[in-house]
């Protein structure tokens, strides 16, 4: 698999210190996963961030050596039991990152489109979903007052910022207007973060939006 | 205490003798590091067999940092002193999946504490909407295949020839914005630079870090 997109650099910092919102860290993090290029830079944030951690000015803990050691004898407080079973998962070869999440209904949302919700309750503003358009769909043309994250699963897609395979990632922002197309004979599946004001245009975006509900 | 830490030799931790404790005595609270103490070596020996004199250095080095970074960005005191605590409790436990050929000891712990405050913020997030099923874990606790250990490895060589060219001016903008977070008009005056070049200066270190990072060995 060749990546030819990837997240831009300050994106990729924010996730490596923790500060994205939880489903643009999601679409990062399933990128990430399968682009060594990216996953060099996180380890490179990472690296710095554990030298601002050796610098950092020491704050005495209330806590004591003692007090913690019994908390490590306690045992985890949590019985970290049986994790709790991935809901609602489509059949689909995800990745590992994806397979652990708590999926919403798959709907039709237009002709050739559908979408299904994945559930992240601790999410702030943004929303995550999977997308499934068929061969020459033309998907949401529009633009927004927030982001937009995509990574390509499968299949493809085009717009004017060029052609985007599996593990692609596509970055939208206020700035852009794109109209992309659903290329080649094969569906495309690709994960979305989206946040803010989405303006949409024409007949699949003013399908869409009720259930995009941003 | 160091004469009994230096009595505990593991084979399998035969690379990493206990140097490191001939080396240093332990730090107190404020003290520059004198000299360069074998954290990694200090984590093998909880891993290997619960040392708790060797995790009295990480966690009296450690505990206060990570309390204190975390106030840095700006965490309340309590929400820090808790996810310092968790932190080395965190180190106690998953000291077996540290990697000493990894980035260091100081990176992994900050990997520690940055995903307890990540499921710290969610976990406030969710307490408005109850009866939701727990989110997943990032997969940063996943086992790792042996091809992704060894393609890691050599990242890290790969990083750390990176950030070793990567300028002080470059290394300290980054850190200023992105690890300390800190507004754009306070790296100005800290930079002794006008506040509308701040922009240009982290875009700069940023792409020259990601073409260092690109660069064939
Ligand atoms: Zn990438």
């Amino acid at each position: 698999m060749t990546i030819n997109h990837h997240p831009p650099e300050d994106l990729l910092a924010d996730f490596a210190t923790g500060s994205l919102d939880e489903a643009d860290h999601l679409v990062v993090a399933v990128h990430a996963a399968q682009c060594p290029r990216c996953s060099r830079f996180i380890q490179a944030m990472e690296h710095l961030a554990g030298a601002a951690l050796e610098e950092a000015r020491p704050i005495a803990l209330s806590g004591t050596f003692k007090a913690i050691m019994a908390r490590i004898d306690e045992g985890p407080a949590e019985p970290s039991a049986a994790a709790p079973v991935p809901a609602g998962l489509p059949d689909e070869d995800l990745p590992d990152i994806l397979r652990r999440c708590h999926f919403g209904k798959r709907r039709r949302v237009a002709p050739g489109v559908k979408l299904q919700p994945i559930i992240l309750p601790g999410a702030g503003q943004s929303r995550a979903f999977l997308l499934w358009s068929a061969p020459g769909t033309k998907m949401l043309q529009h633009s927004h007052t927030g982001t937009e994250l995509t990574c390509v699963l499968k299949g493809s897609f085009a717009h004017e910022g060029g052609h985007y395979g599996p593990g692609d990632f596509d970055f939208g922002d206020g700035e852009v207007d794109h109209q992309p197309l659903v290329g080649g004979g094969e569906p495309c599946l690709a994960l979305v973060a989206m946040s803010g004001d989405l303006k949409l245009h024409g007949w699949l975006g003013r399908l869409i939006t009720p259930f995009v509900r941003l | 205490m160091n004469a009994g830490l230096r009595a505990v030799s593991r084979p399998d931790w035969s690379g990493r003798s206990s140097r490191a404790l001939r080396r240093s005595r332990p730090q107190r609270l404020g003290e520059r590091p004198k000299t360069t103490v074998d954290w990694a070596d200090l984590i093998g020996r909880v891993a290997a067999h619960g040392d708790r004199d060797a995790f009295k250095f990480l966690f009296e080095h450690f505990a206060p940092r990570v309390k204190g970074f975390l106030v840095k960005t700006g965490m309340q005191p309590d929400a820090a002193e808790e996810i310092a605590q968790s932190t080395l409790v965190a180190v106690w436990r998953k000291a077996g999946q540290f990697d000493p050929s990894s980035a260091g000891a100081a990176a992994w712990i900050f990997t520690i504490a940055r995903n307890l405050r990540i499921d710290a913020a969610r976990r406030a997030a969710r307490q408005s909407r109850a009866d939701q099923p727990t989110e997943p874990d990032d997969g940063l606790d996943a086992v790792e295949s042996p091809e992704t250990t060894m393609a890691r490895r050599d990242d890290v060589t790969r990083v750390t020839a990176a950030l070793s060219r990567l300028s002080e001016e470059q290394s300290t903008v980054i850190r200023l914005s992105f690890i300390e977070e800190r507004p754009h008009a306070e790296i100005a005056s800290a930079l002794g630079i006008p506040l509308g070049t701040v922009k240009s200066r982290i875009r700069l270190a940023m792409s020259k870090l990601r073409d260092l990072l690109d660069e064939p060995r």
